[in-house]
Formats: C-alpha cells, sequence, structure tokens
C-alpha cells in the first residue's frame, strides 16, 4: 500500500489531508472555459510551458511530487528542489483546480520549498544569497535599509507628515530598483490629496521569504510590519506593488490556507490593505477625481499574478483604463484569471533569471499581438520583467505602470 | 535519483535532445499512478517526443533492447492504463500537438495525439462549415465526453471514449476516419483513405485496420495522427428530464424515447450519482427520492425541429406512464443545463463531485452492456456495493440506438486508507464478474478487469488477439501486462 503517510516531519505533511483530495484529473494543466462565441483554451502555466514533463506542469505535478515525497518513494534531491522553485506561483493551476485541495494549492508549493530549505539541495544561488542577507538590510536586492527612502525627490519627502491615514507601502522593488512607480506613485497620491506619508522603517513586506518557504526568517518581518499603522496612527496601507498588496492584505491577515494567520496570528485587523488601482477606481466612481489631459496611446494590460488571481482584483485597473481620455484599450487573449504571468514570481526572476525573462518575452509577444503601443500593469516587480524583456527582444512595445499613465492626467475636482 | 542506464538515457537525448528526456525521479514520479486503485509503479525514463521521426527511433531503440514503452498523453483514463506495469520508457506525446487540418467542406480533422479537448473545441468553434467559401452554419462539434479538458482528443477515441453525441452517432471511436500509427518495431504506417491521397476523409471501404490500435490500450502501437469526423453545432438544444421509481422504469422510458433516433443523448443517473458530491461512505437515499434521474439532450437547426423532438418526447413520457411504467417529471438544475449545452463544459468535466468527500480515488466498473441488461446488473452491482459501503453512483447512457450503452458505477474512494481502497476494488471486481454472463464488457479496462474477461473469453478470441499481439509486437514492448495475454 504506497498511499500511506509515512514522512510525517515533513511540512506539506501539515495539510496533507487536502493534498490527498487530488484526483489527479489535470484540470489543472491547462486553461479553458467554454463560451457561446469561442471557447477560451490556452496554456496558463509558464512552468510547464517551459519544462514540459507532468512534474512541472500545473499543481498535478507537484501534488504527484508531495505525496511521493510523503509517502516515502522518492526523496529530496537537486532534481526536486528544480521542480519546486522553477514554479512562479502564479496559481493558474489553482484556477482551473475544481476540487477541494483548490485553495490549498499554494500553500503546498510553499510548505514544499519550507521542507526543501531544510534538506541537502541546491537552492537556487541568488535566492540562497538575498536569504542570507535579507535579515540585515529588510529587503532582498541586498541594498542597504538606510538608502530605502532615498528615491523621494526632496520636495515630496519635505511635505510628508510623520503621521497620515494612510501609509504608503512602497515595496522593495519600487524602492531599490523602479524608483519611478514610487515617485508617480507619491506624486499621484498628493494629487488627489490622499493624507499619506512613507515610513523609513520599512521592511520588505516578506513576499519573497513566504513564496520561497523561508517562513521562520518571515516571521520577524510579518511582526515589524504589522507594528507600523499604530506607530504612524494610520489606518490604512496603500501599495502599488501587486506583491505587497497580496501579502499585506492575505498572508498577514488570513488564516491558512489564504495567509499565514496560523503561524503568525492575525495581523493588521484593524488596518485596511488598498492598491493604488483600487483607491483610483473608488475616487472616479464617487466622483472626487477627474482626468485633465489625454493619453492618445493604444494600451494593453498585464494582470499580475499576485493582484489578480491570488487576490481577486481584476476590474479597478481596467476601470481606470477605460475612463481616460484617448486611452485605446485592448485585452490580450489570456487576461484576468486567463492571465500568463510575468515570470517573476515565487522567486523565479532571482532564481533563474534567463527562464524568468524567456517567459516574460513570450508575454510581451502576446502584448504585441494586440496591436498595443503600451503594455502597462500595476506591479513594479512585473514592470521590471516586462520592461527588461521588452528591451531584450527590441519589442517596439513601451511599458509604462498605470499609476505612470494617470498621475500627469489626473487631479481631484 | 535516477535510474535507468546512462547508454539508453544518452541515445533518448540524442533522439529528442536532452531537455525533453528524464530518468529523474522527480520528473518520473507523476507517470507512477493515477487516479485508481493501481499501485504506483516507477518508470526508468520519460521522453517527449515531437516528430514521427522521433517516435519511430525510440521505438527503435526500445524493441532492440526490448524495454518495455508506455504512450501517454494526459494520464486520465481511470483505468491504470499508464501506469508502467514494468517500468520501462514512458512517451510523453504532449508535445505533438497539432491539428493538422480541418476541412470545412469535407468535415473532418487529422490531429496529433497531445491535442487537448480544449484545445480541440476552441479550433472546431472558430471554423464554419462550407462549401467553396459559402458558409452554411457557425461552428463544428465533435464528441465531448465527461473528461478534464486538458485530456487527449486522440486518447480517448482510439480507447472507445464517450462523447455527446454517442446517442446521435455513437461512442467517439466510431468517428475515426483515418490514422497514422507507428508499430512496435517502428515503421510508420498510414490507415484508410489516407494511405492513398492527402483526403482523411473515411476508413471505408478499406478492410478495417485502424482496429488493431482502438481497443487495444497502447499494446500495438503508437497512433501518431488521427482523422476524425466533425460536425456542424446545431444552433437549437434543450434539455428534456424525467426521474422514474426504478432501473426498470428509467431503461423502459429510454429505450422507448431512443427508438425514434431524436436525440444526441440519453443519460440516466442513479439518486446517488445525482449527489454534489457523489455520497461517500453510503447511506439510503430518502424514501420519497426517485431511484434514476434521466436528462436527453435534443438539438436541431430550428425552433420547429427542437418543438417537434420535444413533443414526440412527451407522447413517449405520457404512454410509459399510461402503461404504469413509473415516471416522474423533474425539473433539470439551470447549472448542470448550462453545462449539457455549452459543450464541451467544464461542468460536466469536472471531478468536483468526487473528491469532497473522500481520498482522491475515482474509478469504476465502467462498461458497455446491452439495455435490457442494465436493470438486471443495476441491481446486482447496487447490493454489491451496499455491501462494501460504497454508493451505487450508476449511469446509463445510450449509444447509437437503443442497442447497447454504458453502465457504468463511479466510485470514490479513499486512497489514504487501504480498507477502502480494498473494499471498492473488490466491489467494481465483483460487479465486472457479475456483468460479464448478461453481455457486459469493460471499457479502458484496468488489469483486474481483463483478468476477469479472459478468464472467460472464447478460446479462439484469445488466440487471435495473442496472434495479432505477437505480430505487430513480437517483443511485447508495448504497455506490457495491460490486456493480460502477454
Amino acid at each position: 500500500m504506497s498511499h500511506l503517510l509515512k514522512n510525517k516531519n515533513l511540512e506539506v505533511a501539515k495539510i496533507y489531508d487536502y493534498v490527498s483530495m487530488c484526483t489527479h484529473c489535470g484540470n489543472c494543466k491547462y486553461g479553458y472555459e467554454y463560451g457561446s462565441e469561442n471557447n477560451f483554451a490556452a496554456m496558463l502555466c509558464v512552468q510547464g510551458d517551459k519544462f514540459n514533463f507532468d512534474s512541472y506542469r500545473g499543481s498535478r505535478g507537484k501534488v504527484s511530487l508531495a505525496r511521493s515525497l510523503m509517502h516515502n518513494r522518492i526523496g529530496f534531491s537537486d532534481a526536486v528542489a528544480h521542480v519546486l522553485f522553477t514554479c512562479t506561483s502564479c496559481g493558474a493551476c489553482q484556477q482551473m483546480c475544481e476540487t477541494d485541495i483548490k485553495p490549498y494549492i499554494l500553500r503546498m508549493f510553499e510548505a514544499l520549498r519550507a521542507d526543501a530549505w531544510k534538506q541537502n539541495v541546491k537552492i537556487p544561488a541568488n535566492i540562497k544569497a538575498w536569504s542570507d542577507t535579507i535579515g540585515k538590510n529588510y529587503n532582498p536586492y541586498k541594498e542597504k535599509h538606510e538608502k530605502r527612502l532615498d528615491w523621494i525627490p526632496s520636495s515630496i519627502k519635505s511635505s510628508l507628515p510623520k503621521k497620515a491615514e494612510y501609509i504608503y507601502f512602497v515595496g522593495c522593488t519600487a524602492s531599490y530598483r523602479q524608483k519611478e512607480v514610487a515617485i508617480a506613485t507619491a506624486k499621484m497620491l498628493q494629487k488627489l490629496k490622499v493624507d499619506f506619508t512613507i515610513v523609513d522603517d520599512e521592511w520588505c513586506c516578506a513576499s519573497p521569504l513566504l513564496r520561497t518557504g523561508q517562513y521562520d526568517i518571515a516571521k520577524d518581518f510579518v511582526e515589524h510590519n504589522s507594528a507600523l499603522p499604530d506607530k504612524y496612527k494610520a489606518s490604512a496601507f496603500i501599495t502599488t506593488c501587486s506583491g505587497c498588496y497580496r501579502t499585506l492584505s492575505r498572508d498577514y491577515k488570513m488564516d491558512a490556507p489564504e495567509g499565514y494567520a496560523d503561524k503568525y496570528g492575525k495581523n493588521l485587523p484593524n488596518t485596511k490593505v488598498i492598491h493604488t488601482t483600487q483607491l483610483v477606481d473608488e475616487m472616479l466612481k464617487k466622483g472626487e477625481i477627474e482626468f485633465t489631459g489625454k493619453f492618445a496611446q493604444k494600451v494593453t494590460y498585464h494582470d499580475p499574478c499576485h493582484l489578480g488571481r491570488h487576490a481577486e482584483v481584476y476590474d479597478a485597473p481596467r476601470n481606470i483604463l477605460k475612463k481616460v481620455p484617448g486611452l485605446e484599450f485592448v485585452e490580450m487573449y489570456r487576461n484576468q484569471k486567463f492571465s500568463f504571468c510575468c515570470g517573476a514570481g515565487g522567486g523565479v526572476r532571482g532564481g533563474f533569471a534567463d527562464y524568468s525573462l524567456e517567459t516574460a518575452a513570450k508575454r510581451v509577444k502576446e502584448a504585441e499581438s494586440t496591436g498595443a503601443q503600451v503594455l502597462t500593469s500595476a506591479c513594479p516587480f512585473c514592470y521590471t520583467n516586462l520592461h527588461d524583456a521588452i528591451e531584450m527582444n527590441k519589442s517596439p512595445l513601451k511599458f509604462e505602470d498605470i499609476v505612470q499613465i494617470i498621475e500627469p492626467i489626473v487631479k481631484r475636482k | 535519483m535516477a535510474r535507468g542506464n546512462h547508454e539508453v538515457l544518452a541515445t533518448l537525448e540524442q533522439i529528442v535532445g536532452a531537455d525533453f528526456v528524464s530518468n529523474e525521479e522527480a520528473n518520473l514520479q507523476p507517470y507512477t499512478w493515477d487516479m485508481t486503485w493501481a499501485e504506483p509503479r516507477m518508470p526508468d525514463y520519460v521522453v517527449m517526443p515531437k516528430t514521427v521521426t522521433e517516435v519511430q527511433r525510440i521505438l527503435r531503440l526500445a524493441n532492440h533492447r526490448k524495454i518495455p514503452v508506455i504512450p501517454y498523453t494526459n494520464g486520465t483514463n481511470i483505468g491504470g492504463l499508464c501506469v508502467p506495469e514494468e517500468g520501462g520508457i514512458i512517451i510523453d506525446l504532449k508535445r505533438m500537438d497539432q491539428i493538422l487540418n480541418i476541412d470545412p467542406e469535407t468535415c473532418y480533422a487529422v490531429i496529433e495525439p497531445g491535442v487537448s479537448h480544449a484545445a480541440f473545441s476552441a479550433a472546431l468553434k472558430a471554423t464554419n462549415p462550407q462549401w467553396k467559401g459559402q458558409e452554411f452554419s457557425k461552428g463544428f462539434d465533435f464528441g465531448w465526453g465527461v473528461h478534464p479538458a486538458s485530456a487527449s482528443v486522440l486518447a480517448m477515441a482510439i480507447n472507445h471514449g464517450i462523447g455527446h453525441l454517442n446517442g446521435r452517432i455513437g461512442v467517439n471511436s466510431q468517428l475515426l476516419t483515418g490514422m497514422e500509427v507507428v508499430l512496435p518495431t517502428a515503421e510508420v504506417c498510414k490507415l484508410g483513405s489516407c494511405a492513398y491521397s492527402d483526403s482523411w476523409h473515411s476508413f471505408l471501404p478499406l478492410p478495417r485496420m485502424d482496429g488493431l490500435f482502438t481497443g487495444w490500450l497502447g499494446t500495438t502501437g503508437i497512433v501518431t495522427k488521427l482523422g476524425v469526423w466533425i460536425f456542424p453545432i446545431r444552433p437549437y438544444r434543450d434539455v428534456l428530464s424525467v426521474s422514474a421509481a426504478s432501473a426498470e422504469d428509467i431503461t423502459k422510458y429510454m429505450v422507448h424515447w431512443r427508438h425514434y433516433s431524436l436525440c444526441d443523448e440519453v443519460t440516466a443517473v442513479s439518486w446517488w450519482l445525482a449527489q454534489i458530491p457523489i455520497v461517500f461512505p453510503y447511506h439510503d437515499k430518502p424514501k420519497d427520492a426517485p431511484e434514476f434521474y434521466s436528462y436527453s439532450v435534443i438539438t436541431g437547426w430550428s425552433q420547429e425541429e427542437l418543438d417537434y423532438k420535444r413533443k414526440i418526447w412527451k407522447q413517449v413520457v405520457d404512454q410509459e406512464k399510461a402503461k404504469g411504467t413509473k415516471l416522474f417529471d423533474f425539473e433539470y438544475p439551470p447549472e448542470a443545463k448550462r453545462g449539457r449545452t455549452e459543450l464541451p463544459s467544464r461542468i460536466v468535466g469536472s471531478t468536483k463531485n468526487y473528491s469532497k468527500s473522500c481520498g482522491g480515488g475515482i474509478a469504476w466498473p465502467g462498461t458497455f452492456a446491452p439495455c435490457k441488461s442494465w436493470p438486471i446488473l443495476y441491481e446486482k452491482w447496487k447490493e454489491i456495493y451496499i455491501r462494501h459501503g460504497l454508493s451505487p453512483a450508476t449511469r446509463f447512457t445510450d449509444y447509437q440506438g437503443a442497442h447497447y450503452g454504458m453502465l457504468r458505477c463511479m466510485t470514490p474512494f479513499n486512497k489514504r486508507d487501504p480498507a477502502s481502497v480494498q473494499a471498492a476494488r473488490d466491489a467494481m471486481v465483483e460487479c465486472v464478474r457479475a456483468g460479464i454472463p448478461e453481455g457486459m464488457l469493460p471499457y479502458k479496462p484496468p488489469v483486474e478487469y481483463q483478468n476477469e474477461l479472459n478468464a472467460v473469453a472464447d478460446a479462439g478470441y484469445l488466440y487471435l488477439e495473442t496472434k495479432i499481439k505477437d505480430m505487430l509486437d513480437p517483443n511485447n514492448i508495448m504497455n506490457p501486462g495491460k490486456l493480460g495475454i502477454r
């Protein structure tokens, strides 16, 4: 009898009951939905698209791997680690799943990675490298924490209050890499007369740690950031980063399988977490803000996995784009819940840069096929990967974060 | 941990490239099991060819070295068919995923083994029936079955899978028009009209050599291209439903209704199968609940045609009621109706019904049986299932004209509990044993069912089956162990 739990010490064994619910049906391996006009059908699993073997394709392969490990039929190896760490945690397989394992799929991936860290297997070198320093720098880019706010123009810095209703949680990528997104966001919030501040003791939200199964290190980060609203008398976090949004709104607050309250306690119980697209959409709906200029370009929107499938925020960015004067909005074939990941998430950009950029190039090609001039998204991390793929492949597309599109032409009424 | 030997691995890498071969257990393990009770068996290699030439070269190597070869597309056959009984090479055909042709005038398509139902349905829906550019209607249909969208159209068809047109046209293996197959000894053969021209419209009037590769569970060769008939989508659809007090009552109604050949499908499910999720473990149904529920899909080119079919159906129901057949009106749930009319459907094809209360195990005694045996076998199966603590979640579906049809019992079980696995396995094997004398034959049968069949088979049949297998596969490399004869 080979279907019995034998390796009970594994982290993934804690959700064995749910892992056992997978029927091995394979719904997760391919994106599909019928419709009255045309049926949607496309490959959504970036990992399966690249590596092909069933072990990599959809959640079924990883469930099978989890079971084989728990049943002691195979052991951890470098090949196992490769399967685990090349998944971008995009959630497409979870979207397609219809069995009772569905809500636990991403949690299972993370638990398996947590187990891999405890074994003598090949964890991607870059992940290991930032893992070694994140406890000191509080960001995965190995940048000094003291430089976190260097991006802020003096004009903005001088006007920031000590305490405010909102904390703009900038995130590591916008703070250290895509600084123009952070600047555009801060400028926009000022234009919209939002009572916000930016704090110098913001740490990484812990998304890269949780997604890669580094549970022990993540604990301090969750606790530290959870104390910020009280410290600054804020009632909400605003994020431009989809990864931060997912982590603060779900991982900090919710019990398993959506979040990690079971591990770190229920954090931020009285703090709202809002993505900039939600804020702007709401203000537009209330008639509080208006556009004063045009953006006369054809634009397509890439759904960040952490904002889309992970948090089901699909409408807000689209509502905004459709209201921008002059902007012609076009969808890619794979969109919303059937979007195709940019290839950066789950530690993949850090761990496997070539594969990550190859995936981004596929997404850029799809964006090109719409005839759009501009590819936009709502996440600085997607920005990094898609922008780099555009540059490397000499694509005619231009990448702009959605905040960069609207900031120059929006104002409070 | 790596398996197999380096020499074979190196040759496979030469054939398909290093990215498409693995002997690492991490990559082999998904191919060791499926939904069923089949014990996991580890292959030694998985290889993913892209071309027919690559398939030939792999088979040449395997045949020379007498290594078992298991053809694989999605591994969702509910019969343990791709579990490698004796290890060997899994040929994962998912990279051969091209729809090579959709002929909208002659109404056939040619596909590779890796074409999924999802991709095929989308392509057919986007192609319109026409003659010399003049379009008649919108989109084409195929027999969409109860399976995940990722399942292979080709694998399902050559293993006698069923589709939603089974009442009108028959099972999907009756829709085949041409075939390209690589023999275990590596020769490539075309079968049907495509052997003589580029037209893949029909096997007839040639000898039906495709029969050497349909229903053989991948034990005689690897089908690398398949021609299938496709059918214009009829724009008008409806679902007619009725319930019945017993298996006898529902069968009477179904046979009568099918007499007129007016529906695309007529199916009945027992109370236990109609529940979401399927009742597991067994408990009694409410006393006042019908034993069976039936749905029938009618389609047409106009509202008048649909109304006419509905009128005849009503006459049948009324006549049966007048004769004392215990039929009751019931409204088919809207969500299910959507699943039956907007095809292929994720709702129909989902497995959500099966995992709620059990531990991921699913199998069935899935059989073809003469309609008159349905009520007899249902009562026998019900007794067997209840005795094993399982629900008789049974389905009857007519195939093309009241001759015979599907009789199967969807059986969830808890893979984590050896007693649950054993109970399900014992019940299902007992059902097969009870059914064979009544004309019932299992399709996509696990090894245990094959053994039951072989024990009572006509000696001449087994002789010929063995002779054909030996002739085509002299070294018994193709999916060994599945037929129970080698």
